[in-house]
């Protein structure tokens, strides 16, 4: 735990402070590549910001795997009106399949692959479909989500406005929501909106009292 | 048992039984288990075992609700938030137990156990959702031939009651928004 306890004095001075004061007032800490590595990490190393070790296992197990779920995913989307499921479900096992991508390939690298629009634009356009679909009955002066008003020449409007709502409003939302929620979460607490920050979580870094204060006993030591 | 129950009881499959067992297992291995990593991965294991009890009880909607949410998308995001913190190593496996709250516990055990004394068989012809043919039978028998949808589940979800999807999908989409807010970000990826 006491490998390096000029970092780790470092790191539990700055609890009460700004992540900018923490950082100035410690030259180990802001001034290190990686961060030392610390016991109790569920992993080895915050190499990415997060932890990720690279498996072959893993690796060749999610390239088989992932498309048949994300096809079970798109069957379950569009599916919906025939078979238990619909967008919701559908939605949440497609982000799941990008969550698998992300634990065999690395956050960071899943991340830089699906772009930020792409999770904006479906979060975004989903909520935006859905409202559309439910205001044109509106305009042609029908209710809220009255389908069969719906100017679908050919098509049956009530089913099809129901799939199209299931499947580009809340699928997109889902999915959408889902995956903005894994990444933001992987990046943790930081105002820092490059891509290449690592570890400098802020308050998340900071406030790591059982490991932090390890070092030094009398600074912080909380076990 | 006493003879009201038993006739219930002698419904019941082995792998419902199973299910039921290893249900509760996980639940109070969730509750005592002192590794946080542990309580997070027997909590999908419960999750699961939830998802497939859904299923024998014909609410395939719920369950793959049930499998994709909890027991993968939330354990994923618990696990990548203990990655995100810390994890503390405990040479025992198990908490200690707190009596305040195993008392607390107990007691809403107990309250929710006299209802169950009340609680219809599943498939018995007098649940509420059977007795009351007008409404629920309703949806049954008209759902194809108002919707042109065989889903009544997803009938019922967006089209009859569509506003209330909206407003759902809404609070989804509020959902991201205010983990970007708490987290301070402006972006996702």
């Amino acid at each position: 735990m006491s490998d390096a306890p000029d970092v780790d004095a470092g790191g539990r001075d700055d609890e009460g402070g700004g992540r900018d004061d923490g950082d100035g007032g410690d030259d180990d800490r802001s001034g290190s590549a990686e961060p030392p590595r610390r016991t109790g990490r569920l992993d080895s190393e915050t190499r990415q910001g997060t932890p990720y070790t690279e498996s072959q296992v893993i690796m060749s197990t999610v390239k088989v795997v992932s498309p048949f779920a994300f096809t079970y995913g798109l069957f379950v989307t569009f599916h919906g009106g025939g078979s238990p499921g619909g967008g919701f479900q559908g939605g949440a096992i497609m982000a799941a399949v990008v969550f698998m991508i992300a634990f065999a390939f690395g956050i960071e690298a899943t991340r830089q692959w699906l772009a930020n629009t792409v999770v904006v634009a479906l979060a975004v356009g989903g909520t935006l479909a859905f409202a559309a679909i439910g205001l044109i009955p509106v305009a042609l002066g029908g209710a809220f989500l009255q389908y069969d008003l719906l100017p679908l020449p050919i098509l049956d409007p009530v089913k099809y406005g129901m799939e199209a709502v299931e499947i580009v409003g809340i699928a997109a939302i889902v999915s959408g929501v889902l995956m903005g929620l894994f990444f933001v979460l992987a990046r943790g607490f930081n105002g820092d909106d490059s891509g290449a920050s690592v570890g400098e979580g802020g308050p998340f870094a900071d406030g790591e009292p059982p490991e932090d204060g390890d070092g030094v006993a009398t600074d912080g030591g909380e076990r | 048992m006493t003879g009201a129950l038993s006739p219930a009881v002698a419904q019941v499959t082995a792998i419902e039984a199973s299910l039921f067992v290893f249900v509760v297992l996980t639940a109070l291995a969730t509750a005592f288990a002192r590794d946080v990593l542990a309580a997070v991965i027997v909590f999908g294991a419960y999750s699961l075992g939830m998802a497939a009890l859904y299923t024998f009880y014909r609410a395939p909607d719920v369950a793959m609700t049930e499998a994709a949410i909890s027991a993968g998308v939330t354990t994923v995001l618990l696990l990548l938030t203990l990655a995100k913190t810390t994890r503390i190593d405990h040479e025992a496996v198990f908490e200690s137990l707190n009596y305040p709250a195993a008392g607390a516990a107990g007691l809403l055990f107990a309250g929710l156990a006299i209802t169950m004394v009340d609680v219809p068989a599943v498939g018995s012809p007098d649940a509420p959702v059977w007795s009351n043919p007008d409404v629920t039978q309703w949806y049954l028998a008209e759902t194809y031939a108002e919707t042109g949808v065989e889903n009544t589940v997803m009938a019922v979800l967006a089209a009859f009651r569509g506003f209330d999807t909206f407003g759902e999908a809404v609070v989804v989409f509020a959902a991201g928004i205010a983990a970007l807010i708490v987290l301070r970000r402006e972006v996702f990826a």
